[in-house]
């Protein structure tokens, strides 16, 4: 059975979460925050995909 | 500009990296590459499909507050229109700006029309958007 149900609601706020993350610009590994968006004021374009090697 | 592109996938960041590095259609990417291996995020945006472990094609534009102004999903074999997405994403940017303003289907960047929605405006939108 596929479980896509969200909670999550358009106008709503996000609930905080965190991701690691490979920086491709410093070619570092670093982490991804929703708190740490809102302390710095930025927008955020989350953009889902099954999976690497493949077509995006 | 005042944004972060994430994108997501249930890769590990190593392998995110190994991709990186060697799929040359991604040399010049900069964006932000982040791992969700368990599908916690994937689960709360409802984007996790548990048969296959995956993530959807599922794109979401939050602004600074955090608040998700934006919802699309596409299924795996459906590729998403990134013109849209920016068309989107410079709508919702233009609309913090000038809350008093809504913007209509064609529009596409900063100077095309946009409305003001009022008790005017029932029954008048064609005039408005002409401009009338």
């Amino acid at each position: 059975m596929s479980e896509t149900t969200s909670s999550l609601r358009l106008g709503q706020a996000v609930p905080d979460f965190e991701l690691e993350t490979y920086e491709p610009a410093t070619r570092e590994f670093g982490k991804f925050s929703l708190a740490e968006q809102k302390r710095k004021g930025r927008w955020t374009i989350l953009f889902f995909y099954p999976a690497d090697f493949t077509f995006v | 500009m005042n944004c972060d592109i994430v994108t997501v996938s249930t890769d590990t960041k190593f392998v995110h990296l190994a991709w990186q590095r060697s799929e040359k259609e991604l040399a010049n990417v900069r964006y932000t590459m982040a791992s969700d291996p368990t599908g916690k995020v994937s689960r709360m945006f409802g984007v996790y499909e548990e048969t296959a472990g995956l993530a959807l094609r599922g794109t979401f534009i939050l602004n600074p507050e955090g608040k998700l102004l934006n919802a699309e999903v596409n299924y795996f074999n459906l590729g998403r229109n990134i013109e849209e997405l920016m068309r989107k994403f410079k709508a919702n940017m233009y609309m913090a700006r000038k809350p008093t303003e809504v913007c209509p289907s064609k529009w596409k960047d900063e100077g095309d029309a946009t409305l003001i929605p009022s008790a005017d405006m029932v029954g008048r939108v064609h005039e408005a958007l002409k401009g009338a």
